[in-house]
Order: structure tokens, then sequence, then C-alpha cells
């Protein structure tokens, strides 16, 4: 085989850039260029970002570093939810379901003071229950769900979710059920998960449902 | 925040963006659709006027690194919003496919295309912006001697490609070597 043009580094680097798809791109129109980079420049004039960038010097950080941080916030916050757990297991137990309708117990997010991370779908997609539902009744410490849609878990008839007084203070701080409104809930080991992972129907939240799990 | 900073700021970045300007739009030519590469563009000079002080001396290959960020920020919404669009209209709106080149090399584009994507990122940083290793580095943020290792198993797996393509086309090297 002579000729087939990758033998070399050399050759396969000219074969590559013989198919470079902007090898024809005309160069850009130069008002265009200059109009451009004015309005980088003025855009951030009256931007407090910049000033903020230079103090705290966080902004030069590579999104993956804030990806990796709030991945470990999480991390940290799951082993302590499991560890609560153990003692008190909220997942649904298989022998709770009655013959007329089934039912998801839930419980209340842990009360935390770590951080909340952007929601991501990777993060959405390990949650072991994410559905749509709507509020059929908020009582003292619980709220009933009426789910039309299963993401991820056991499909059942009914999602409650239970909460001590105080308990349910930190959820409703996070999510704010009321009756009659439609939600999108994800929950792992029992417990409802917060931090932008559920919350009041939204077409950015269903998108991100979309996303995490997908089909 | 003092004008003459200000000055001084705006002396420097219109030193150095314009020439920064065409292989950030050929950059992103390459790999997305003209409305979505003019978006990122934008997005791309305002990281750097931002982070103008964090410019190293060869500033490009980290103006490519913001780039590649900035793409993969733009894609992640443009994703978001078509599950949102199907939702709605049930209707998926046309992919946006990067513009071929005028002759197109089949087996070539289809060796690429059955590359890891990482390794067929690293095979058009070098060959087509035309990178070394080492500002391959800057971009993926990764070290140079990964960079240099990647980058030399990423050619040999598109050698291999290559070399199945032949095989199965039963060409050594034709421009229809695409088996149908």
């Amino acid at each position: 085989m002579t000729a087939d043009g990758w033998n070399t580094d050399d050759e396969l680097r000219a074969r590559l850039h013989a198919a470079d798809p902007a090898s024809s791109l005309p160069p850009a129109d130069p008002s265009r260029v200059a109009r451009l980079l004015e309005d980088t420049m003025s855009s951030s004039n009256d931007g407090d970002l910049m000033t903020r960038s230079r103090e705290t010097g966080t902004h030069g950080r590579n999104p993956l570093t804030w990806l990796v941080a709030a991945a470990a916030v999480l991390l940290i916050a799951g082993a302590g939810a499991y560890g609560l757990m153990n003692r008190d297991t909220g997942t649904p137990a298989p022998g709770s379901t009655t013959a007329t309708s089934t039912v998801t117990e839930l419980s209340a997010p842990v009360a935390s003071s770590a951080k909340c991370m952007v929601p991501s779908a990777e993060v959405l997609g390990q949650q072991s229950l994410a559905f749509e539902g709507t509020v059929q009744e908020v009582t003292d410490g619980k709220v009933v769900l009426n789910p039309t849609n299963f993401y991820a878990g056991d499909v059942t008839d009914l999602v409650t979710v239970t909460a001590s007084t105080a308990d349910l203070q930190a959820l409703v701080g996070a999510v704010d059920f009321q009756e009659g409104k439609n939600y999108l809930v994800s929950a792992s080991d029992g417990r409802v998960s917060v931090c932008g992972l559920s919350g009041p129907w939204s077409a950015d939240l269903a998108a991100l449902y979309q996303e995490a799990f997908p089909g | 925040m003092r004008p003459v900073v200000d000055d001084d700021r705006r002396a420097r970045f219109e030193e150095l963006a314009p020439a920064l300007m065409e292989p950030l739009r050929r950059f992103l030519a390459r790999r997305t659709d003209a409305a979505t590469a003019d978006d990122v563009l934008a997005d791309t000079l305002l990281v750097c006027w931002r982070r103008l002080d964090e410019l190293p001396a060869a500033p490009l290959p980290f103006a490519y690194g913001v780039a590649r960020n900035c793409l993969a920020n733009a894609e992640r919404g443009a994703r978001r919003q078509q599950r949102v669009a199907a939702k709605v209209a049930s209707v998926d709106p046309p992919r946006a496919s990067t513009p071929g080149p005028g002759e197109k090399d089949h087996p070539l584009a289809d060796a690429l295309e059955r590359l890891r994507p990482d390794d067929a990122e690293l095979l058009r940083l070098w060959a087509w912006e035309q990178l070394t290793p080492a500002e391959i580095a800057t971009v993926l943020d990764i070290t140079a001697n990964a960079a240099s290792i990647r980058l030399h198993r990423a050619r040999e797996k598109l050698r291999a490609e290559l070399r199945k393509n032949a095989l199965v086309s039963g060409h050594e090297e034709s421009r229809e070597g695409r088996s149908s």
C-alpha cells in the first residue's frame, strides 16, 4: 500500500486537512467584526460581572471544576442521607400496597446547609424515582400527589410525602406544594430531592426531566 | 473601575481580538451551524474580554478552549429547547449539520465518525486547527504529555478505521470506496 495517504503523520494530517469543512468559509465582513468587538467591550462597562471576577478570581475556573465541586457536595449530602435512611427507611414497602390503590411513600429531604448545585440531567438521572403529578391535598405533615407520568421508579396510583413539622418547613421552603398545582418531583432513597431537582412544573424543569430520563 | 484601566484593557483587547476572530470563526464553522456559530463567537469574545488578564501570551489555544466550553453550553441549551419543542409539536426541528467540504472524502469522514468523540476532536484540533500537542493540551485543559499520548493513539485508531474501510470496500483507497 503506497498511495493510501495515511501512513505517515504528515500524510494523515494533510488528508484530514483537505477535508476541513471551514476551508471555504469566507472571511468576516470587517465592519461586522468591528461592531462585534465594540459590543463585546461595551457589554461589561455596566456589568459588575467583570469587577466581581477580578476580585474573586473564580470566573477563571473551568466549568468542569464547578461540576466536580457540585458532584462532591451531592455525594456528601447523599452519604449523609443514606446514613439517616438506615434508621428509618422511607422507600415504599412492597407489602403496603392495597388492591385498590398503590402508594409510594416519600419523606422530606434532610435539612441541610449544603449549598445547592445547578441541577443537571446527570444528577437528576441518578434519582431512583421521578414523576410528574398534581397535588391532591396538603394536610398536616403530609402531601398527597396524584402522579400523571412516571419518568423513573415503580408506577403507583398515589405518592405521599410525609414530614415532621420541622422537616416540612424545610420541604415547603424548597418545594412549595400547593393543592391543585402540577409538580415535577424526584427522590432517591425515599427522600424528595430538592435543590432544583423537584419543583413546580415548568418548561425548563420538564425539559431537564426529559433529558435525564430519555424515552 | 477607573477609566484609565478601562482604556488600557480596551487597547489590549483591540490589539488581541482581531487575530482571534478568523480562527475562532473557522473553529466554530467546523463544529456547528452558522447561527449557533455566530452566537457562540459573541459569547467566546465576551469571556475572553472578561478574562483578559488571564489570557496567555499566545492566546489562541486558550480562546479555542473558551469557545469549546461556550459551544458545549449552547448545545446543551439547544437540546433542551428541542425537547420542549418536540413535546409541544411532536415534530423535531431538522438537525443542523456542519457544512461538508466541496469534495467529500467519505472514507475519512466515516472513519472519523466511528472514532470516540474525544479522539475525533483531538484529530480535528491537530489537523484542522493545526495545533501542536502542547496547544491541544491548553484547549482541552489536560497536560501536554496526555495530549501527546492521546493524539498518538487517536491517529492509530483513525488509521485502523481507514484500513478497515479499505478492506470492506475491496479497494485500496477509492473515492467511491463506501460499501453500499
